[in-house]
């Protein structure tokens, strides 16, 4: 990381960022604090006019009923075990695939690209049941391959790793490679892999918060309750015609937590990656 | 590093001519089974569904009982449908509300976040992305108080320092698509943002300390170095993001709810609803079909903009 | 970076083999795993000799049935019962899908009579329970409860009853007191015994207190609905919303025009906040599980609300019934289940645990249940009010499309009621809409 640029005569536009970021920060920042005053209040003082602005004293109350309802660690678990495997498996197949298309040549290569891309097109909704039909026929109801092995299909994964390794790895440093003798696994993993860390850094956070929030498709294929990844959990927090919002917001700002923490730790990567940079050129 | 890029451009010739065949083959043979996993894993899980959509779009058939072939019925019924041209413009109307401006402010904030300048750097990025973090139960509830219709919703609170009067945001028009619209930006510029933000961190240093050297002001360095190496990204963002707004779904079923209230009703939605809440999943295969048939327009159009400008 | 990525690699790898591992433990061992033990360990102590049975329950909502479930399998130690519960909306996605794929349905499913007509469309997919004896239980349940969950000839029967919930009408009492109204429950029943009544009732609370005498549109046409025999469709499923309920929604829209109803939507911030506030006078069409949800909305109120009869006569909103999908193959095992859950002795643990109303009318003379009152509202004899209620109730043809046709008519309200749009042009949207919709299934 190098500060080379900072110096006094920017201190205008430097204020004007700090501005734009403070500003950007405040309003993302807000409904998650928000989330976490209504977990820690009871319901009548969210319907308040006004709400409350400020934590109230059900913290350990809200989580308490949490975890009498629904079997909040167990879930976590099974969305760590599902999140953290299809994380790795996407980063693994999207940067082989994206790098495959970004730098070698062969036949029709262009036409699956387009079919891979035109896949994002397919409006998902229904494809519940049929793809349900096909999970019951591979006996995996109530299994988490039922989420993590769909969950490796990345067409936004291969695009967005075909385009950045397309403009960040050098097509010369893989031709050079290659003469030295290197075998196409090498060349991506000693030269691309070392490139893209950023991206990987993007997808994997990417991914990762997706397979954890998403629940229409494990809400459809985990029915049993020791299967239920946190999201489908959740939703055992809703009762039938009673709402407790303070409880139903309190399982889930503490769902939201180990968000946090694996985006912090992912977070870390972007930083190295600017020395990584400087490597390249 | 440096020595191998030397030697590349001494070897290359010579080398193209000695091998190329069979490294091309070789080449080959890597690519597809680099992509094999993909297609295989979507022939599995993908294709199936895909073509069903595609077979139930000419079938009658309320999810349960037999099906029925009833062939261009189905689209002959949404194609005059108000309601799905409705849909259609509400999303048309919400894409450009909600998409186009997320784009700008993530670069303007990917950039901001990249500044060498700033301290913080971490904090900032995390409370970015935190939108993107947060889940749909709170987005609903936290959405659902600000955007109250009452003079004590924060936006109508708002709206009263401009002696605006209080707007039905959960019934009105424009109140509907402006919120849904606020919601949609809220929870994907810290996507965007982020992406930008790799996409950025890849621009090598130098170039700007060149430009710097040279008296490049701000506005001069993002037109010449950063928009022309963003170029592969921002077409990915495009690309993805108009996708994602005509198939808006989420945002608006959190902030309508079940009420599928017209005014908010999106062109999945529309097709959501007609499937799983009226059970008639033919004229909903027929609709996504269609859909699917606009994307692919609407996407090609923009990915061919964004390919030319700043070219 | 090297380092780094073989790290994680490994870190996936290690992974995958606990949650392969996990999942195949969890997936066959898992629940059966507990449930065999522990029906071994009870059949020591018991004295039968069946065939062990393995029962998937699937419930929405708190049920409370755990705890029945463990006295059940106490009882006949050869059945293990496995419950999952789940949000109400999802069991009833879960279980469509289950039975449009012909695969994934439980043993036992809990349906909510919204959703009734929508599987009784898919009846070759249940057991007809008629088969296994229910005919025997019909007389425990209120009649128009039993034939909710049957076929138009009455042939098929395809769930037995669960709760219920009759409507009355909550009121605020200091509403009613600053209007010069009537604050006494009987006294407010027969103030309030026509709708007219209750017309010439909201004029006066709007002149003395500026409020509405109801916040949300909805509650009062539902009110006045469900007090017909015929609704919004005949037994031929043919829409006849024009005859039936147009009065309802005449009434309410002329109301609301007039300012004598407020805006509110049904389970949204708004709504609740106003429960709280007291920024309304009654809430006609209030069923026994609303109970609880006022006292979460509006903590603070106690002592400040009270129940009364609706004028002209009851009705009523939700309740469930528990059927037993084609996929089982212990359907005699799941019949003497729910047939004991849901006998009278069951449902008043389950009213008196969970506040279940019960469908049973036995119960309803049961002293015990009747001594039930609620200090929240006022000491109301709730268990006594709600039992008037539902003996009150008229069975209704609802049809498959019932909820397609409600959300219309809801909309239409909520545009009256928010936007200023005219009635009379909003019912004919409506009437087109579902009109062009039925066509399509």
């Amino acid at each position: 990381m190098s500060e080379k640029i900072g110096s006094k005569k920017f201190s205008m536009s430097k204020a004007f960022i700090y501005l734009i970021l403070a500003v950007g920060s405040f309003l993302s920042i807000f409904p998650l604090y928000w989330m976490f005053v209504m977990a820690t209040n009871h319901n009548s003082a969210i319907n308040n006019v006004p709400p409350a602005f400020i934590p109230g004293e059900a913290l350990v109350e809200n989580f308490t009923n949490v975890i009498n309802t629904i079997d909040f660690f167990g879930a976590i678990w099974n969305s760590l075990i599902v999140s953290t495997i299809a994380t790795i498996g996407v980063l693994f197949l999207c940067s082989l695939a994206g790098f495959a298309f970004a730098i070698f040549n062969f036949k029709g290569k262009n036409i699956l690209f387009v079919f891979i891309l035109v896949t994002m097109m397919i409006p998902p909704q229904l494809g519940l049941i049929p793809q349900y039909i096909i999970i019951t026929k591979l006996d995996w109801l109530n299994d988490l391959k039922a989420i993590i092995v769909p969950g490796l299909i990345d067409a936004f994964g291969i695009f967005w790793m075909r385009q950045y390794i397309s403009s960040n790895v050098p097509k010369e440093l893989v031709e050079a490679a290659k003469i030295d003798g290197c075998s196409n696994f090498r060349v991506y993993w000693n030269i691309a892999i070392p490139v893209i860390i950023p991206a990987f850094a993007t997808l994997a956070i990417i991914r990762f918060m997706y397979i954890w929030n998403d629940f229409l498709w494990p809400l459809v294929v985990l029915r049993d309750q020791s299967s239920f990844t946190i999201q489908v959990a959740l939703r055992g927090l809703i009762d039938n015609y009673v709402r407790d919002n303070g409880m139903i917001l309190s399982g889930t700002f503490w769902a939201t937590v180990p968000l946090i923490i694996v985006f912090i730790l992912l977070n870390r990567l972007f930083i190295s990656s600017l020395t990584e940079g400087a490597v390249k050129s | 590093m440096a020595q191998i890029q030397t030697k590349v451009q001494k070897q290359l010739p010579p080398t193209k001519k000695r091998s190329s065949l069979s490294e091309k083959t070789k080449e080959a043979i890597s690519g597809y089974i680099y992509i094999s996993p993909f297609f295989i894993l979507f022939g599995i899980f993908g294709l199936f569904p895909m073509l069903f959509s595609f077979y139930l779009g000419f079938q009658k058939w309320n999810g349960l009982g037999e099906m029925e072939f009833v062939g261009f019925q189905n689209f002959k019924w949404i194609l005059t449908d108000q309601l799905f041209w409705t849909s259609l413009s509400n999303t048309l109307i919400m894409w450009v509300l909600g998409t186009l401006p997320q784009l700008l402010i993530g670069i303007i904030l990917a950039y901001a976040l990249n500044s060498t300048l700033i301290k913080l750097k971490s904090f900032f990025r995390v409370s970015i992305f935190m939108p993107y973090v947060t889940s749909t139960v709170a987005v609903a509830i936290v959405f659902g108080i600000m955007f109250n219709d009452q003079e004590f919703g924060l936006f109508n609170l708002i709206a009263g320092l401009f002696g605006v009067d209080p707007i039905s945001w959960g019934t009105s028009w424009w109140g509907v698509k402006v919120a849904i619209s606020t919601m949609v930006f809220w929870r994907w510029v810290g996507y965007n943002t982020i992406i930008y933000l790799a996409g950025l961190q890849a621009i090598p240093n130098d170039l700007y300390e060149a430009a710097v050297i040279d008296g490049a002001t701000i506005r001069q360095k993002i037109q010449y170095i950063t928009i022309p190496m963003l170029r592969p990204i921002i077409i990915l963002t495009v690309f993805t993001s108009t996708i994602g707004a005509l198939q808006l779904f989420t945002e608006p079923l959190i902030f309508i709810g079940r009420t599928y209230r017209e005014e908010g009703l999106t062109v999945v939605l529309y097709l959501y609803r007609e499937a799983f809440v009226n059970l008639a999943f033919g004229p909903a295969s027929a609709a996504a079909i269609i859909l699917f048939l606009i994307i692919i327009i609407l996407s090609t159009i923009n990915v061919f903009i964004a390919n030319r400008v700043g070219r | 970076m090297k380092k780094w990525f073989s790290l994680v690699l490994f870190l996936g790898l290690f992974l995958t083999l606990i949650a392969c591992s996990d999942d195949s433990s969890s997936e066959s061992d898992g629940g059966s795993d507990n449930s065999s033990s522990e029906s071994e360990g009870n059949s020591d102590s018991g004295d039968s000799e069946q065939e062990a049975v393995e029962l998937d329950f699937t419930v929405f909502g708190s049920t409370g049935y755990d705890v029945l479930i463990e006295e059940y399998q106490a009882e006949n130690p050869h059945v293990s019962i496995t419950l999952n519960e789940g949000e109400m909306e999802d069991v009833h996605n879960n279980l469509f899908t289950a039975v449009s794929a012909g695969s994934g349905a439980p043993d036992i499913a809990m349906i909510e009579i919204s959703n009734i007509a929508k599987f009784m469309q898919a009846s070759d997919q249940f057991y007809n329970l008629n088969d296994y004896g229910a005919g025997d239980v019909a007389a425990n349940f209120l009649d128009w409860k039993w034939e909710q969950a049957q076929n138009v000839d009455g042939t098929f029967q395809l769930g037995l009853p669960t709760d219920i919930g009759p409507t009355t009408m909550f009121y605020r009492t200091d509403v009613m007191e600053e209007a010069g109204l009537p604050t006494d429950r009987e006294e407010v029943a027969a103030e309030i015994d026509t709708w007219d009544a209750y017309y010439d009732a909201a004029k006066t609370i709007k002149e003395e207190t500026g409020k509405p005498i109801a916040d949300s549109p909805e509650m009062v046409f539902n009110a006045m609905r469900d007090q017909l025999d015929q609704q919004y469709f005949n037994e031929d499923d043919e829409l006849i919303i024009e005859d039936t309920v147009k009065e309802a929604y005449d009434f309410t829209t002329k109301m609301i025009e007039e300012g004598l109803i407020g805006q509110n939507a049904l389970w949204t911030p708004e709504w609740g906040t106003a429960m709280a506030e007291g920024s309304y006078a009654t809430m006609p069409g209030a069923p026994g599980w609303m109970v609880a949800n006022v006292k979460g909305n509006a903590e603070d109120a106690s002592g400040l609300w009270d129940i009364a009869s609706i004028p002209e006569g009851a009705g009523n909103w939700g309740g469930s019934f528990l059927t037993i999908p084609k996929e089982s193959e212990h359907p005699e095992e799941a019949f003497a289940f729910i047939s004991w859950l849901t006998a009278p002795e069951q449902q008043l643990k389950s009213f008196t645990n969970n506040g279940l109303f019960p469908s049973t009318p036995d119960i309803y003379e049961n002293e015990e249940f009747l001594a039930a009152t609620d200090d929240y509202f006022s000491g109301a004899p709730t268990a006594q009010i709600f039992a008037d209620a539902a003996q009150n109730v008229k069975s209704v043809y609802m049809g498959v499309n019932y909820s397609m046709v409600n959300t219309a008519i809801t909309e239409a309200l909520i545009n009256v009621a928010s936007g200023g749009a005219d009635p009379q042009k909003e019912w004919d949207k409506l009437v087109e809409n579902v009109e062009t919709q039925l066509e399509r299934q």
